[in-house]
């Protein structure tokens, strides 16, 4: 079970850390309507949180060591 | 009673997502029963694409307003041209007597009221950001294509105040079809005059 969940942490702390960052990106761009705030949700928040989101459902499917 | 608006409802879902995520990352081991799966699935995939659709959303809605084509300082003078205590100045004009959103004034005539027009407007929004930042400004700032008399008839076609005027209906076909220009042909053709600014009067709202 330690094992396991040992495993599980690993394979979630990586994307989790990408959520946040993607989501509190996308939390301070709301608090700033000018041009760049769009820039900033639109290419870094996003990139932050498809990579969060694959990295997420890639370790629902990889092998577990 | 204060309604909360889409944009407050949207930062509790954020930070919702936030404390979500972060409750998984910290202690994994929710994950090991069936609710806990659910958990993480709802905080990794369900939520985050929820707040991206939304934000995104919000974004767009927000680049639609005055204030926001307004923040680049190259727009500044376009901004100040709304306020020409002048009628002949058919922003000023349209923009005071609220015949547009005030919140909206640049989005509403700017745009493309054709299909994909706001789209096409989003992309041309992302070019003036590349060339703010990265370009060269041309001075003086220029439409890309001259102005189509279609963004006018879209509110004015079909008005009285319009088509009470015999010379829009002896002209009406040529107008259509942007044989006779609306801003150019001499019947509308003071529009934001930037370049004369130092020489008129400036209306001042009460509030």
């Amino acid at each position: 079970m330690i094992i396991e969940a040992t495993g599980i942490a690993r394979s979630l702390r990586v994307p989790g850390i990408l959520l946040i960052l993607g989501l509190a990106i996308e939390f301070l761009s709301l608090l700033w309507a000018k041009p760049l705030a769009f820039i900033l949700f639109a290419f870094v928040g996003g990139a932050l949180f498809l990579a969060g989101i694959f990295l997420y459902l890639y370790s629902l499917i990889a092998p577990r060591s | 009673m204060h309604l909360p608006t889409p944009g407050e409802l949207l930062y509790v879902l954020l930070l919702i997502s936030i404390v979500l995520v972060v409750i998984v990352v910290l202690r994994p081991g929710v994950t090991n029963s069936r609710e806990g799966k659910m958990l993480a699935f709802l905080a990794f995939l369900i939520l985050p694409v929820l707040c991206m659709f939304w934000g995104a959303s919000e974004h767009i809605d927000r680049s639609k307003q005055t204030q926001f084509c307004l923040s680049c300082h190259v727009m500044e003078a376009y901004g100040k041209s709304l306020y020409v205590d002048d009628p002949s100045y058919v922003p000023a004009a349209h923009f005071q007597n609220h015949r547009i959103p005030v919140d909206e004034a640049c989005y509403t005539c700017h745009t493309d009221y054709a299909m994909y027009g706001s789209f096409r407007a989003k992309m041309q929004g992302l070019q003036h950001i590349y060339v703010q930042y990265l370009g060269t400004i041309p001075n003086p700032v220029r439409l890309y294509t001259p102005y189509n008399n279609r963004e006018c008839l879209h509110c004015h076609l079909g008005a009285r105040s319009f088509e009470s005027n015999p010379i829009h209906v002896a002209l009406l076909d040529s107008i259509k079809s942007n044989q006779t220009s609306c801003i150019t042909s001499g019947c509308h053709d003071t529009v934001h005059n930037v370049a004369n600014q130092k020489n008129v009067k400036f209306w001042s709202p009460a509030q």
